[in-house]
């Protein structure tokens, strides 16, 4: 069982880019290879920028696993029982009616609507889950160096430490160092 | 950006702003001649659609030809064509997705997008064939002050309510998020400069001020983050593996409308499979069209290849035969089970009053997808397209059969009728097509058709194979 600290930093994770320094890098891979050395620098505030996502950066950046399946799984769950006690109240409790001599709650042929509204609800917590997660909704936020949504890669170091310390982290990666404010 | 040691059919070895431009050239440009052309006939039949409806709803349902046997029309005939040409979609997005089939990267968007305004022109049809369309409110189960009157939640009438709404709404939010990072990309391009917009009057800044503050909103505030691509790889993967089963449910629902009836040739357990066969291979005909089209309309042959169309061509030549192979075994079936009735609607649909229609659907569904044997008839894609077209006039007709011909010669001779369509029938199936191709022709100007952050992702992984990595 993992403690709360873990699940909090598996939750929430993102941050905004409010200090420290953006480094713009070449590629992709150049990207990857920065954050495993900020990581291992021991760098706790970090990100990283790019127009896609790159096969192996969550375990570069050391990210917690994402909770967004287990979201899924409560939002499954609770679309699934709410839908049951729901038709359950309307065909047991406020008005029973025998339709086709099938009874007044017949699973088998609820079952569809059961199904349905589950996947609606897993859908949708999935979503909001996502949303919450990444922070999104801030619509005037903008990428640390602009082409971050199209051609250019970044790494944003939230720690306050000398622009020397973050040239030596990076060594030979780093193009352009830009501290924020 | 060499790429000679990615050997990768599908790379396109373009920088990635390159890819931008490409790929956004449509939306960033005004439109040609053509496309208006396109537009203004498909915008008249969708009002000359909403005429009609109109007109049916002052008027009533009977000035269409449906009558007491046969009351499922075209209205569910759309219904049916229309869902079927949407599930094709989700097919793409999150069946290929969920097996990791590289070449739905180029062709999934323009599909989704398909899923979308297909399911929305299907909604639409049985809404109008309520007869009393005001009263849409009682199919949804609220508390209500009528006694309240609930639904019956044992009618496969009210499953389809549930599962089309779902459906309509699970797929909207996957294809908006799947927009997500191409919204952002489109905000920043102005910053960036890339944008290939000019406005030459005051009145074009503003407008273009406006659509970047719309696009700002669509966006969400998508940074590219590292730790937010991180939670919508996930997300991305839950909902492709939410949409499987789901469509999987939404095309059984479908055809529980007719199998949970005891009407013979409806009443049968083959029909769930055959209606998801039968969606796979009509959905698969309109992609194969519109990508076609799309491609050589908008310069995309780098992003949709050869092979592209190639693998959908198969598709097709596949599900073709699966499509086959159901209606051998219904017939089988109905032969073998030494039940009257059921043989002798298969007798009717051979012989009867709709026997050319029968005869139409074998001739048209299952004879073109096998052009594909022949390379020369495969590499020719006037010929594809031709086919495509064909096959989804075939898929409409068969709704035709399924729908009509068992419920035309029911129990009693003494109510047997033929459903003859009007010429209101005839423009709702035409007002169907014109609102989808309305929407779908919106949407290439309005969205970019291809998810360019996806085919850049792709374009990453090769490069990092080309270099020695992973």
């Amino acid at each position: 069982m993992p403690s709360f600290k873990e699940i909090k930093e598996g939750l929430f994770s993102y941050e905004e880019v409010d200090s420290g320094y953006v480094v713009r890098v070449k590629d992709a891979h150049d990207l990857l290879e920065a954050a495993k050395k900020v990581r291992d620098a021991g760098i706790n505030r970090f990100d990283t920028f790019a127009p896609f996502p790159i096969h192996g950066m969550s375990e570069a950046m050391g990210l917690k696993r994402s909770w967004l399946p287990f979201i899924t799984l409560i939002g499954g769950i609770t679309g699934f029982t709410a839908n049951i006690s729901y038709i359950g109240y309307i065909t047991l409790i406020d008005w029973p009616i025998i339709y086709g001599g099938k009874g007044f709650f017949n699973f088998p042929s609820m079952f569809p609507l059961f199904f349905e509204i589950m996947i609606l609800f897993a859908s949708l917590s999935t979503v909001g889950g996502f949303m919450a997660l990444s922070g999104m909704g801030s619509i005037n936020r903008k990428p640390p160096i602009s082409e971050a949504t199209s051609d250019g890669f970044a790494i944003w170091i939230g720690d306050t430490i000398p622009e020397s310390e973050v040239k030596k982290i990076l060594g030979s990666l780093a193009m352009e160092i830009r501290s924020v404010n | 950006m060499s790429l000679d040691a990615a050997k990768n059919a599908y790379t396109i070895g373009k920088p990635y702003a390159e890819i931008d431009n490409d790929i956004l050239s449509p939306v960033e440009g005004f439109p040609e001649k053509t496309w208006w052309t396109w537009f203004i006939i498909s915008l008249t039949g969708l009002l000359v659609y909403l005429g009609v409806i109109g007109y049916s709803f002052v008027k009533g349902l009977g000035i269409f030809g449906i009558n007491s046997p046969v009351s499922w029309g075209v209205y569910i005939i759309g219904l049916v064509f229309w869902l079927e040409i949407g599930h094709a979609g989700t097919m793409i997005s999150a069946i290929l997705y969920l097996f990791r089939q590289r070449w739905r990267t180029s062709i999934n968007r323009a599909a989704e997008a398909m899923t979308i305004f297909a399911v929305m022109t299907a909604a639409l049809l049985p809404l109008i064939h309520l007869g009393r369309p005001w009263m849409v409110n009682w199919l949804f189960p609220y508390p209500n002050d009528r006694g309240p009157v609930w639904n019956n939640f044992n009618s496969p009438l009210l499953w389809d309510v549930y599962a089309i709404s779902t459906y309509f709404t699970v797929s909207l939010f996957f294809w908006y998020m799947g927009l997500l990072p191409d919204f952002a990309a489109m905000r920043d391009r102005a910053v960036i400069g890339r944008n290939q917009f000019k406005a030459k009057t005051a009145i074009g800044e503003k407008l273009l001020e406006m659509r970047v503050w719309l696009l700002k909103v669509a966006a969400l505030g998508w940074v590219g983050s590292g730790k937010a691509w991180h939670h919508y790889e996930k997300m991305v993967m839950l909902l492709a593996a939410l949409a499987t089963p789901l469509v999987m449910s939404v095309q059984s629902i479908l055809s529980f409308d007719f199998v949970t009836s005891v009407i013979p040739g409806w009443h049968s357990t083959i029909l769930p499979i055959n209606f998801i066969t039968g969606s796979i291979y009509s959905g698969f005909a309109m992609v194969l069209s519109l990508v076609i089209v799309m491609r050589s309309a908008f310069n995309m042959k780098a992003y949709i290849t050869d092979r592209h169309i190639d693998n959908l061509g198969w598709v097709m030549l596949f599900t073709g035969m699966l499509v086959f192979f159901g209606y051998f075994v219904e017939l089988f079936m109905a032969y073998y089970s030494a039940n009257g009735f059921e043989q002798y609607v298969w007798t009717y649909r051979f012989v009867g009053e709709y026997a050319w229609a029968f005869w139409l659907t074998m001739v048209t569904i299952l004879l073109p997808p096998h052009i594909m044997w022949f390379k020369k008839l495969r590499n020719n894609h006037t010929l594809l397209f031709i086919m495509t077209v064909i096959i989804n006039i075939g898929m409409w007709f068969e709704r035709f059969v399924i729908v009509v011909t068992p419920v035309a010669r029911d129990f009693l001779p003494s109510s047997w009728r033929l459903y003859v369509p009007t010429v209101w029938d005839v423009l709702v199936v035409l007002g169907e097509f014109a609102m989808f191709f309305t929407f779908f022709l919106l949407f290439v100007r309005v969205l970019p058709s291809i998810a360019f952050t996806e085919v850049k992702m792709d374009e990453a992984g090769d490069l990092a194979k080309g270099k020695g990595h992973h």
